[in-house]
């Protein structure tokens, strides 16, 4: 055939390309090429599914299959234009997130180019409802082989030599199948053949690809398996939910019956092949072999018992071979090709390829054709392009409802039926789903027992009663009210379950439940012992996610919805409750409910951190809540406290609330820790710090400052002292060391210690140049204080004297960091910040050698990274480049990588230390190994957040309480719940429009030009308009409980009748 | 189309069952969907009819359409809106999705709103996992569903998303000609859809007369000289040369002849012959 060289649009138009609007794409090509009259300079073609459906709708442009990814209306005539002048449209060509590579063909895609398409690259050449489409690329050429010289015994002999395995699940010989179908019954009787399309597998649709995209492919290789085992009658039982491939098939058959490829006679070779579709009605078991044969014959689909099987007795008694779509379409490959070609792709015992659906929590979801051998990892990886944005994948869940999951730590595991089978899991018909940590394992075991117990066609008792029990008792564990012994009695019943069940369906069953008690018990026992759902996934357990994510359980439903109906006091009110540093957190809280809010999935997440401040500064404005009532007559207890950081100070504040005597020690002149010390007064002004300082000593707790541990008094001196226990809390305030020559001369500072200075006001010389190694917010911190070295609001600097030592601003500020702006972990808003306020940060730069001259820093010399693979922290390395060595002079260096505990003062007093230097405590309870000291805050998990240490703080305070009273230490552990539910506001249609458009409130910032250089609070707060906004837009997850929901029908029982009918 | 409970206890269930015994033969499944297409659910009467003429007994008829999710015994509503809950769409959060669709409509999956305007349903798996959460409404696939987009969905499904809109830049106007004797089939002083009108002559069932189709492609409208009832097929004819307008292949959504007509710009339209049906090709 001679090469045609007019370029030929390609519009991948399967289902999922429809439902991504294909169908549109192509009628405007189709009316901008009519238009034009362009139809003698291009060609187009319809096909099937292509495979990449993430990046649909897709226009591939042959002969050089240019890729156009997701394209618009707007972008088909321009790509019409640009193909015909022979050009390309560079902008519009595949790009991964976030990079700024293209991709122009499809063989530079990573999707595409990392896989082996022995079947799925067929549908790029053809129409699926044009039979000569299918001929004219060499279709039917098998059919052809086989119906001049019709050889069952050759076929069979070709498809055992080719090793060819069921594709539907669970891989039986082909051949195997084929020469028992073919003795059965002798040469006389009638014969029945199946294509199973009954593709019931959630998340797998290979079958579906393959009916659509290539339906004479099947039909090929069912007349191919008629002549060889020598039935005249064949099925196509496709499942009902897959329309286009029903039309497809029937549209494919109707061609072949007019070309007399089926039919009686066929091309006179007194063959004859009948073919039937047969759509199904919904019901998952019909994929089971002997349900499907009950389907066919028009019977409710119970399984039956095996032997006989049906390749002995299938359909109306006769003997029944049935086959998977992807088998049958590999058949015509193997007799085109013949089996030693074929044999060539894959390993022994499982040869070939297979199609896998890789969905779920992947960036790149589609269909995925390797040979058998193929790591998980690489599918994932090199395929998959690896996880969504920044959350770890966790497992991968194979083999639908009869399956398992593998665990992130296994997928080395080279992909065939016998590996899958040994790992737990099962190959299945393909489908790969893949999970993340925002997937919780225990759901994900609730939703498959839920599914086939529904799907349990009920006719044995082990598996009705059984799927029944084990979604009950995992239904339970999901709503947080599992028992410790549940575990042993799933794992019996999964084991009777899978002895004592009739059909594969039961079986199977308790697989997927099984293989997540085996790998991620740990969830289930966190959901039972602690009533947590790590992934904040389970709704009965976790309320609102923003209430469930807080460390320290503030009901931030609550006040949010308090604020949406103007109820400023009551939403202090609710914030205080739970939370001493109220109006601190307000400005620096790291905001984990932010992070998991619902509505931050469809759009912009609530800006509670702001909305809390909006509150927290009413309340200052408005002098409510300054001050708690202190209790009326201590208990006498004394406890003590070292270390006034968030941690100690609560701690010290719920005691005292209790009756204890409390005494906190500090070391340093101030108090409030990290809060005065490491955190700049432009992000917590000290006038906030104090207004929150003064609510805590209300309380009526004694502070020491200028006593330290270990000089001025140790652990024992206090029990002597007569306190009945220790609270430990000193924090992390040691800056490490990069560990390369010179770091000590003159001029190179710890990053903590240089900021501490700068905040209490003490005198540094920082030179006229001044970098700073690290990417944390102490680096930004620093390097944003840096700039302000010469203003003088701060408190702690009222000495006077002090004043005239002022520090100089330097001319420039550079951070120095070695991974991307992407791998940052400071505050995304710091970084912004100090960019604005034109701090350089040189990004893929890590220092190599500290240059010193007389003992002092004369310059630091650097080297360029790059990212290499993803490590244990689940970000890329960062690799050096060799020779891309450069120096940069500089008078100051601040080395601020990271910081640790000071433990010099704890040696010897009985405590245990990890290998990081951080206290070893019960995480529970804040106990350590010595009875009656307690420890938190930094000093047990390094640096940390400020409500982590108030979470500690609110911990320790429950732990002391219970040890001096005598009783067991040990923490209760509740579902989480709101104290109160407080009634939605009413919205009218416009009024929800409005919302449902709307993105966040912002807070006004300071311009750069106005804060460089001073201590003013960059935020400015959120005026009442806004808040009251932005608290409207909360989904209130915490009416989604059964008990939310409750209160939600009594309100309603409760209201006037003309309003419940509004 | 959709029928009230009191319209269909006065109606005869023999002439469609018949038909539907003709059409499948013994595949009680296949007799089912038949049903099922054309009432919307499966009426008890027309069990016992089927029961009766297959020579099988109710509870066996029974039995199959209650054990089989696709068989419903009340009338689904006017709309039908399916949440995927297959695995894939789970862990993208279909479970909201459908918690969604019950507020807003407030029914449970499965069931129907009191006014019959919407069903609310969910499936194992719709099979195109890789763009979910996914959801069908009336057979439009939707993809990437988000929670904060289903009163939207909703209002549209009300509203009839399938209006032709002036804008819509998908419906376009064609010229055909015949492709015997080559002369336009345009008619510039009939319009449809405000565009000038295909015209043919046309023969069904002993009745002959004009038609006048819109040029647009995309719209279904028609003007005839004669009521066409719904599934009749239609011969076309060219009413210069007289040659009959017929396509060499079948239609692809219901087998019938398939009309031909060639486009003035280049390639040929090809469409369905039976009333009401609209499959159509457009080939260039």
């Amino acid at each position: 055939m001679p090469e045609d060289k007019t370029p030929c649009l390609v519009f991948s138009a399967g289902t999922c390309g429809q439902a991504s609007g294909a169908n549109d794409i192509i009628r405007l090509a189709k009316r901008y090429i009519l238009e034009k009259k362009l139809h003698d300079q291009i060609h187009l073609r319809i096909t099937g599914c292509l495979g990449f459906c993430e990046i649909e709708p897709l226009i591939l442009i042959e002969p050089d299959n240019y890729i156009y990814p997701g394209i618009n209306a707007g972008d088909v005539a321009d790509i019409i234009d640009a193909t015909i002048k022979g050009e390309v449209i560079e902008e519009l060509f595949y790009r991964e997130d976030g990079s700024n590579m293209k991709y122009p063909t499809a063989k530079d895609i990573p999707f595409i180019r990392n896989q082996t398409q022995l079947l799925l690259e067929n549908n790029q050449k053809l129409d699926p409802i044009r039979i000569f489409n299918y001929i004219s690329t060499g279709g039917y050429a098998g059919f052809e082989k086989v119906i001049s010289n019709p050889d069952p015994d050759g076929i069979i002999n070709e498809i055992k030599e080719a090793e060819l395995r069921g594709r539907g699940g669970a891989g039986f010989p082909t051949g195997l199948k084929w020469e028992i179908a073919k003795k059965a019954g002798g040469n006389s009787l009638q014969k029945y053949l199946v294509c199973n399309a009954d593709e019931g597998d959630p998340g797998a649709y290979m079958d579906r690809n393959l009916l659509e995209g290539n339906p004479h492919s099947i039909i090929e290789g069912m007349i191919i398996a008629g002549i060889a085992i020598g039935a005249d009658k064949g099925f196509i039982y496709v499942r009902a939910e897959y329309p286009l491939a029903i039309k497809h098939a029937s549209i494919a058959r109707r061609q072949a019956y007019d070309l007399g490829i089926l039919g009686k006679n066929i091309l006179e070779s007194q063959i004859d092949f009948d073919l039937e579709i047969i759509r199904g009605a919904g019901a998952f078991v019909c994929g089971e072999e002997t349900a499907l044969i009950k389907s066919i014959e028009g019977e409710m689909a119970h399984p039956k018992q095996r032997p006989p099987y049906p390749v002995n007795q299938g359909i109306w008694g006769y003997p029944t071979c049935i086959n998977n779509v992807e088998t049958l379409a590999n058949v015509p490959v193997i007799i085109g090709k013949g089996a030693r070609e074929y044999k060539k792709v894959g390993i022994p015992g499982s040869r070939g390829t297979k199609i896998f659906s890789l969905v779920g929590k992947i960036k790149n979801t589609g269909l995925v054709e390797v040979p058998f051998g193929t790591t998980l990892r690489e599918i994932v990886y090199k395929i998959g392009g690896g996880p969504q944005g920044d959350a770890r994948l966790k497992a991968i869940q194979t083999g639908g409802p009869s399956g398992g999951c593998i665990p992130e730590k296994m997928f080395d595991l080279p992909i065939d039926y016998d590996s899958l089978n040994k790992a737990g899991s099962i190959m299945g018909s393909g489908g790969m789903i893949v999970m993340d940590e925002h997937t919780c394992m225990v759901d994900i075991a609730r939703y498959f027992t839920k599914f086939l117990q529904e799907e349990s066609c009920g006719k044995c008792s082990t598996c009705r009663e059984g799927t029944q029990r084990i979604t009950d008792i995992v239904t339970n564990i999901t709503q947080g009210r599992g028992k410790s012994e549940d575990l042993k009695l799933l794992e019996e019943l999964g084991q009777v379950m899978k002895d004592a069940s009739m059909c594969g369906l039961g079986q199977t069953a308790a697989n997927p439940l099984l293989a997540t008690l085996k790998y991620f018990k740990e969830e289930y026992i966190e959901h039972i012992e602690k009533k947590t759902c790590r992934a904040v996934v389970c709704k009965e357990i976790i309320s609102s996610p923003c209430q469930f994510s807080c460390p320290i359980d503030t009901e931030v439903s609550v006040y949010v919805a308090l604020i949406a109906h103007k109820r400023y006091e009551e939403a202090l009110e609710i914030i205080k409750k739970e939370n001493p540093f109220a109006s601190v957190l307000a400005r620096v809280c790291h905001h984990p409910c932010e992070s998991w809010c619902k509505a931050g999935e469809g759009g912009d997440p609530i800006a509670i951190r702001d909305l809390k401040r909006f509150v927290t500064d009413y309340g200052i404005k408005h002098k409510l809540c300054q001050t708690t009532e202190p209790v009326k007559k201590t208990n006498g207890i004394k406890i003590a406290i070292v270390g006034s950081g968030p941690s100690g100070l609560t701690c010290g504040f719920y005691l005292a609330k209790k009756g204890y005597e409390v005494t906190v020690f500090e070391k340093e002149k101030v108090i409030g820790g990290m809060l005065a010390m490491g955190i700049p007064e432009y992000r917590l002004p000290r006038e906030i710090l104090e207004y929150d300082l003064n609510y805590i000593r209300s309380a009526g707790i004694e502070i020491k400052t200028n006593t330290a541990l270990g000089k001025d008094f140790t652990i024992d001196s206090l029990f002597e002292q007569g306190y009945k226990a220790l609270f430990l809390a000193t924090g992390s305030h040691k800056s490490l060391n990069l560990g390369i020559k010179d770091e000590h001369v003159e001029g190179v500072l710890p990053g903590m210690k240089a900021l501490a200075s700068l905040n209490l006001g003490e005198k540094i010389d920082l030179g006229k140049r001044v970098g700073i190694i690290g990417g944390g917010n102490t680096a930004v911190d620093a390097a944003r204080r840096i700039l302000r070295a010469e203003a003088s609001e701060s408190v702690a600097m009222v000495d006077a004297a002090r004043r005239v030592l002022r520090t100089t601003t330097p001319e420039s500020v550079t951070i120095f960091y070695r991974r991307t702006i992407d791998e940052i972990p400071a505050y995304e808003e710091e970084v912004e910040g100090a960019q604005e306020e034109g701090i350089t940060i040189e990004f893929l730069t890590a220092p190599k050698r500290i240059i010193a001259e007389n003992g002092k820093l004369k310059a630091c010399e650097f080297l360029r990274m790059k990212l290499g693979e993803v490590d244990e922290s689940g970000r890329r390395r960062p690799i050096p480049i060799r020779g891309s060595e450069f120096i940069v002079e500089l008078d100051t260096l601040i080395v601020s990588i990271s910081e640790s505990p000071d433990i010099s003062f704890l040696q010897d007093t009985g405590l245990e230390f990890s290998k990081w230097g951080t206290v070893v405590i019960d995480p529970g309870t804040c106990l350590t190994k010595r009875e009656g000291v307690f420890a938190g805050g930094d000093l047990v998990t390094g640096p940390n957040t400020v409500v982590n240490a108030v979470a500690s703080g609110k911990i320790a305070a429950e732990s002391i309480e219970q040890y001096v009273s005598g009783k067991e230490i040990k923490r209760e552990y509740k579902i989480t719940r709101p104290s109160r539910y407080i009634e939605p506001v009413e919205f009218s249609e416009d009024q929800m429009a409005e919302l449902l458009t709307a993105g966040r409130s912002r807070m006004p910032t300071l311009s750069p030009e106005k804060r460089k250089y001073n201590l003013i609070e960059v935020c400015q707060g959120l005026p009442e308009e806004l808040a009251t906004q932005e608290a409207k837009r909360c989904l209130r997850c915490e009416l989604e409980t059964e008990e939310g929901k409750l209160f939600l029908d009594k309100l309603q029982e409760n209201k006037p009748l003309t309003e419940v009918q509004k | 189309m959709y029928l009230s409970k009191g319209q269909i206890e006065h109606e005869s269930y023999d002439s469609i069952v018949d038909e539907c015994i003709e059409k499948h033969g013994e595949f009680l499944i296949a007799i089912l969907q038949d049903i099922q297409k054309r009432y919307n659910y499966i009426p008890e009467d027309a069990m016992r009819k089927l029961a009766k003429k297959l020579g099988i007994t109710l509870r066996d008829v029974y039995g199959v359409a209650s054990f089989y999710k696709a068989f419903s015994f009340t009338p689904k509503g006017k709309h039908v809106v399916t949440t995927c809950t297959g695995t894939a769409c789970h862990v993208r959060g279909s479970s909201k999705i459908v918690d969604a669709f019950s507020n807003e409509l407030g029914i449970k999956p499965g069931e129907t709103t009191k006014d019959l305007m919407f069903t609310h349903e969910t499936a194992a798996c719709l099979g195109c996992c890789a763009i979910g959460p996914v959801v069908v409404v009336d057979g439009d696939y939707l993809p990437k569903v988000k929670t904060t987009a289903i009163r939207k969905i909703i209002d549209g499904t009300k509203r009839g998303a399938a209006i032709l809109e002036e804008e819509d830049q998908r419906i376009f106007p064609i010229q055909v000609v015949c492709p015997q004797c080559n002369h336009s089939l345009m008619k510039p002083e009939h319009l449809v859809d405000n565009y000038p009108c295909i015209h043919v002559t046309i023969s069904f069932k002993r009745k002959h007369g004009w038609l006048r189709l819109s040029s647009l492609y995309g719209s279904f409208n028609i003007e005839s000289e004669h009521d066409i009832p719904v599934d009749t097929e239609v011969n076309f004819f060219c009413p210069h040369c007289h040659a009959e307008l017929v396509g060499s292949s079948t239609c692809p959504e219901c087998s019938a002849p398939m009309i031909l007509m060639l486009v003035t710009n280049g390639g040929n339209i090809q469409i369905c012959s039976r009333r009401g049906c609209k499959g159509h090709i457009l080939d260039i």
